[in-house]
């Protein structure tokens, strides 16, 4: 809603926190916003709040009090065991109406970032994507949203000042949750999906879910990724074997994908997903553009080469020059198993 | 080839336009032109497929969109691995329809625009990718007698290696080679002729001054000086060097020295004869 | 079918340098192109059209220069293009974009599904899609792998997720974002391309479409820049590892346990 004035910006209040929930389970991201929730709204002296929707719900409410939250906005409806986004945004929509939150955030997942676009612009407010920085303006209280554009080469520094909420998406891994406080407890609000907001438009028929082997590259604090150099789906496997030793997930290039080595949702890059790995060990990638850009903001860059000129090899925090046929399976040697 | 050889015929290189050309019309035209000079004299008009992994039109849709009239024997096609299945047989029908029979299969260059063959595509089951062994065998399978099928062969890569590759060409199919461009000569390109003395070979010759470009690729550091390299005097002693040898012309100006390689070949062969 | 395919005109980038101080990307030869994913949007709307019939109208909004993203989709296929530009539409935000498209879609009338491309890569927002499909009130379906079947106004897409995919019967009208996964572009052909060169595109201002000038441009984006900064430099200097298979192995792990991160 436009709040152009101190007055209509001060009946907006609180932080809220949309969790992010597959397979009916809340995931890490719901806590890592939580603790970055926490921190704005101790600049804004103002509550946290967390609004779930799913399914099969109990017993994960309490925890969100121990993350960090003050009030829990749960909906337990038997539809939102799948994702029905127009639904979801119907009472998200409500909520805010009803609430006022003067800051939302969500995860920036696939299902965050189909839902919230359509909530910001049926409750007419900003919103701003895989932020990186949030922060309270002293001067004014407007929340600062730090994100990267034009694949990382710049840091954009967005406010949202004439309307609120303040919307932003956060990529699981930027934030970091809080230490569970156990003794935390709060308030639970239940809400319904009303029949009118039950949209006919859309009909989930089938889910596929393969938790067991989630390609969350989003989520992975080891990325183990092969490009050309890799020379085939065997090779992978070497990989994969590296990526089991440190929980970690499989990623790929362009080319990789491209030669049919590798599924697509393992593609990192400009045309794949953009990742922010602790450690990211890139195996016969050279480092087109394309798949720098959907990388280069893990923390600690390894590759691994024939080749010490390419790309990759120049960014990387460790340059290995040799075979990855060899020095893959002395790796995996070096790490004893857990 | 062999009689391209016998007949002193040049293999002259064209590039279609690229797809982001933003003067098409001048290109299409300057396309046009060299595509009807090279047939007055006679030579074989070679054209590219994406050189480089840049994209560019097709050399049979150039020819069927612009009306151009190929002369039987001297045209030749390059086709590589990144098409559709559904690109490649549209390719390979016009190519019949046109009587164009030359074609040199080639693993190619991809891009991210460019899609690429998969091994399912041209029925190979072996294999991860497709290179150019996969696609001989399709084309020779799918159009049996239709075509000669050239490839192409890489002095400067590890020589075991593109060796072995060419054992693998030549019996997918393969039935002359046009090397990389070769500077005077090179040891690897007699090894080729010792080892394949009944298969035809064109030695390629670059005709641009830009030495750094033949560099860039063949993917290997050429060393020969940029200040002294002269393109018409290499073509020479290419001649020379490999008398039975057709010869693939690279970057060749059509401006001024177009005229200065006319004739060029029989001049040489009667010189050498001479003497 | 009558669908409209939302393209974008970015700066695209061939070659990469690592600034060997910063370690950070210097991007080289620079040329505008059409948003990659937007290429597979064009080309799902024109295989469905050539399956089951219909339009394909290709639509942008942007400067006068951005008409070469039409011409290229109408090349691969689409039948027209339509040029959303103006100085009002500047400094538009996803909020004001999916605003000005929607507009316009209400303005072409009788569309039965918008295709979008799942983001831009240079803003990689992913909002205007189902900013434009909350605009319209319709359905959507983003992050689309497969469009399996589309008749009798229902359309059926593959989503992909994180955990695995779903599959969604969707009432049309509807708005859809595509992945990478769904389709290879085609290449255009010079007959496609020639005959791109021939059509008009119409050229519709903020009047054209309808549009509350209060709700385009600057004045219709909530979201303002307050600054941009270069990313913080990568840091120190590559640590180049050519002994043996596993010495660089040992020394590697090592690094990785001093540094906290095994």
């Amino acid at each position: 809603m436009i709040a152009n004035t101190d007055e209509a910006r001060t009946g907006y209040r609180n932080v809220w926190v949309v969790a992010e929930v597959l397979g009916g389970q809340i995931q890490k991201v719901t806590y890592e916003l939580l603790g970055a929730a926490r921190s704005l709204a101790n600049d804004r002296a103002c509550e946290v709040w967390c609004v779930v929707m799913g399914h099969g719900l109990d017993g994960q409410i309490e925890p969100l009090f121990h993350g960090g939250a003050d009030v829990v906005l749960a909906v337990d409806e038997p539809r939102f065991a799948e994702f029905v986004d127009e639904d979801m945004a119907s009472v998200l929509v409500r909520f805010v109406d009803t609430h006022k939150p003067e800051i939302v955030l969500c995860g920036a997942t696939t299902r965050g970032r189909a839902l919230i676009p359509r909530v910001a612009v049926a409750a007419n407010c900003g919103l701003t994507a895989d932020c990186t920085g949030l922060s309270i303006d002293p001067e004014n209280g407007d929340l600062l949203q730090t994100r990267p554009a034009f694949g990382g080469n710049i840091m954009a520094t967005i406010r949202c000042s004439n309307h609120r909420p303040q919307m932003a998406t956060v990529r699981p891994r930027v934030m970091n949750a809080l230490p569970a406080d156990t003794g935390r407890t709060g308030r639970v609000i239940r809400e319904q999906l009303l029949e009118s907001e039950k949209s006919t438009l859309k009909k989930v028929v089938e889910i596929f879910q393969d938790t067991e082997n989630a390609i969350n590259l989003a989520d992975a604090r080891f990325i183990i990724a092969g490009g050309r150099g890799v020379k085939g789906p065997e090779g992978f496997q070497l990989l994969k074997r590296l990526a089991e030793r440190v929980n970690g997930a499989v990623g790929a290039s362009r080319a990789a994908v491209d030669s049919g080595w590798v599924p697509y949702n393992h593609q990192v890059g400009q045309t794949g997903q953009t990742v922010q790995a602790m450690v990211y060990v890139a195996c016969g990638i050279s480092g087109q553009i394309q798949h720098l850009v959907g990388m280069q903001s893990c923390d600690y860059i390894i590759a691994i080469d024939k080749d010490p000129d390419t790309p990759l090899m120049q960014l990387a925090d460790v340059a290995i020059v040799g075979d990855l046929f060899e020095v893959l399976p002395e790796i995996v040697r070096e790490i004893p198993r857990t | 080839m062999q009689h391209h050889i016998e007949n002193r015929i040049y293999h002259v290189e064209v590039l279609p336009p690229k797809q982001d050309s933003e003067k098409l019309e001048a290109d299409l035209e300057r396309f046009t032109n060299k595509f009807n000079r090279v047939m007055d004299s006679g030579y074989c008009c070679c054209i590219t497929d994406n050189a480089m992994g840049n994209l560019a039109f097709q050399g049979t849709e150039m020819i069927e969109e612009l009306e151009l009239e190929p002369k039987p024997g001297l045209v030749m096609i390059h086709l590589n691995t990144f098409h559709t299945k559904d690109d490649l047989d549209r390719i390979l029908e016009s190519c019949k329809e046109m009587k164009i029979e030359q074609l040199l299969v080639i693993s190619g260059d991809g891009s991210d625009r460019l899609p690429k063959l998969t091994p399912a595509d041209v029925g190979a089951t072996d294999v991860e990718s497709v290179t150019s062994v996969e696609l001989l065998r399709y084309i020779r399978r799918e159009y049996p007698g239709v075509f000669e099928l050239g490839v192409a062969f890489n002095p400067y890569e590890p020589e075991e290696h593109e060796f072995a590759k060419m054992e693998r060409k030549i019996d997918a199919g393969a039935s002359f080679i046009i090397t990389q461009p070769v500077i005077d000569n090179h040891p690897v390109v007699d090894k080729l002729l010792e080892k394949y003395p009944d298969i035809p070979v064109a030695v390629e010759a670059w005709m641009s001054k830009n030495i750094g470009l033949l560099s860039e690729a063949v993917g290997y550091e050429v060393a020969e000086d940029p200040e002294s390299f002269n393109p018409v005097e290499t073509l020479k002693n290419l001649h020379r060097n490999y008398p039975r040898c057709g010869v693939y012309l690279s970057l060749l100006g059509f401006k001024k020295q177009y005229d200065r390689i006319t004739g060029l070949w029989e001049q040489v062969q009667s010189e050498e004869v001479a003497s | 079918m009558k669908m409209v395919v939302c393209v974008k005109q970015v700066p695209g980038t061939h070659d990469a340098k690592i600034d060997p101080e910063t370690k950070r990307i210097v991007r080289e030869g620079i040329k505008a192109v059409m948003n990659p994913f937007d290429t597979y949007a064009v080309e799902e709307a024109v295989k469905i059209k050539e399956k089951s019939g219909g339009e394909v109208i290709v639509m942008t909004m942007g400067p006068p220069r951005a008409e070469t993203v039409l011409r290229e989709a109408i090349s691969v296929g689409a039948d027209a293009g339509i040029l959303l530009s103006g100085r009002a539409f500047g400094g538009s935000d996803t909020w004001a974009t999916s605003y000005a498209l929607a507009k316009a879609i209400e303005k072409i009338g009788g569309v039965d599904l918008v295709l979008c491309g799942k983001q831009a890569i240079d803003g990689d927002t992913a909002q205007v899609g189902p900013g434009i499909a909350a605009q319209l009130g319709w359905a959507q379906a983003t992050y689309v792998m497969e469009i399996p079947e589309s008749n009798n106004g229902v359309i059926t897409t593959r989503r992909m997720h994180e955990d695995g995919w779903d599959l969604c019967e969707i009432t049309l009208p509807a708005v859809l974002t595509v992945v990478k996964d769904i389709n290879q572009p085609r290449v255009p052909t010079l007959k496609g391309r020639l005959a791109a060169q021939k059509l008009d595109i119409p050229v519709w201002s903020p009047e054209d479409i309808g549009a509350d000038e209060e709700l385009i441009g600057l004045n219709g984006s909530p979201t303002r820049v307050v600054k941009t900064n270069p990313p913080p430099p990568r840091g120190a200097e590559t640590l180049v590892l050519n002994g043996s298979p596993s010495e660089s192995a040992g020394t590697l792990v090592r690094e990785l346990r001093r540094r906290g991160l095994l």
